[in-house]
């Protein structure tokens, strides 16, 4: 096997753990947490198409560097949304968040 | 005698990440499972160090275990989410089985069409010094390097807005 092959598998594990804890999670900062590991399997196979194929090796990186900025952006909002639905509902559970239920 | 060690490495660090990514998804406490991410990113972190890319490896750690760990760890205290005991109790057969088989089909989808129609070319890891990335940057992506600046600011004082106490008026 190749070792983009490889990485690009542990991606897709990294891919798999993510989804199974993001339906899994019933409290939001564990659906982050869950967010966040797909978000590190797709900087990794990113990473991996850059260094190991013929392009040029800079791209990939700076992609990576950007997929961490958006990370990073994406867990400051969540940070203040889980605050709000804490203040407002009294549980940090996905399920509290439930008001438009007829 | 090098491509034994970097074999043995590369196995590790992937246990590493894997195994760290399934205590995460998978550990009652909601701290543990922060443990189990930071785990993860590091051996993602060691991951891109084999693969001759120690910058992005370095910011790696900076930024998410420097920043979004911590940030995690702070939602976690400011929700007492632990307190609650919410991850404990609620732990339905079905619904684990319906994730474990969402992630498996998606992922292992995925990973046939890699495993059939995956490029069979192998260059080697060359790498690159950081001012090539920087010139990257500043050349020909300069304006995703201000957009992301933008995103960035947007989104904090997106965060400051929500969680600002207004006085309430008598």
């Amino acid at each position: 096997m190749s070792p983009l092959l490889l990485y690009q598998l542990v991606a897709f594990g990294l891919l798999a753990v993510g989804l199974f804890g993001l339906l899994s999670r019933s409290s939001l900062v564990g659906m982050l947490i869950s967010v966040e590991l797909m978000l590190n399997g797709a900087g990794l196979s990113i990473v991996a198409a850059g260094q190991l194929t013929p392009m040029p090796h800079e791209l990939g990186q700076a992609a990576a560097l950007f997929v961490m900025g958006l990370a990073a952006a994406e867990s400051t909002l969540v940070l203040a949304i889980v605050y709000v639905v804490r203040k407002r509902f009294g549980s940090a559970a996905s399920d509290a968040v439930s008001e438009l239920r007829g | 005698m090098r491509e034994l060690v970097v074999q043995v490495s590369f196995a590790l660090y992937a246990a590493l990440t894997l195994g760290g990514a399934v205590w995460a998804v998978t550990a009652k406490s909601l701290v543990r499972a922060l443990l189990g991410l930071t785990l993860s990113l590091m051996g993602v972190a060691a991951l891109y160090v084999l693969i001759a890319a120690p910058l992005v490896a370095l910011m790696q750690i900076l930024i998410y275990v420097g920043a979004v760990v911590v940030l995690i760890f702070f939602a976690i205290m400011l929700t007492r989410a632990q307190a609650e005991q919410e991850e404990a109790g609620a732990r339905d057969a079905g619904r684990t089985l319906r994730a474990g088989a969402a992630g498996l089909v998606v992922a292992g989808l995925l990973a046939a069409a890699c495993l059939r129609h995956g490029p069979k070319i192998a260059g080697t890891a060359v790498e690159v010094p950081p001012s090539d990335i920087g010139a990257a940057f500043l050349g020909p992506y300069v304006l995703g390097f201000e957009v992301i600046s933008v995103v960035l600011f947007a989104a904090m004082a997106g965060a400051v807005v929500l969680a600002f106490e207004r006085r309430k008026p008598r």
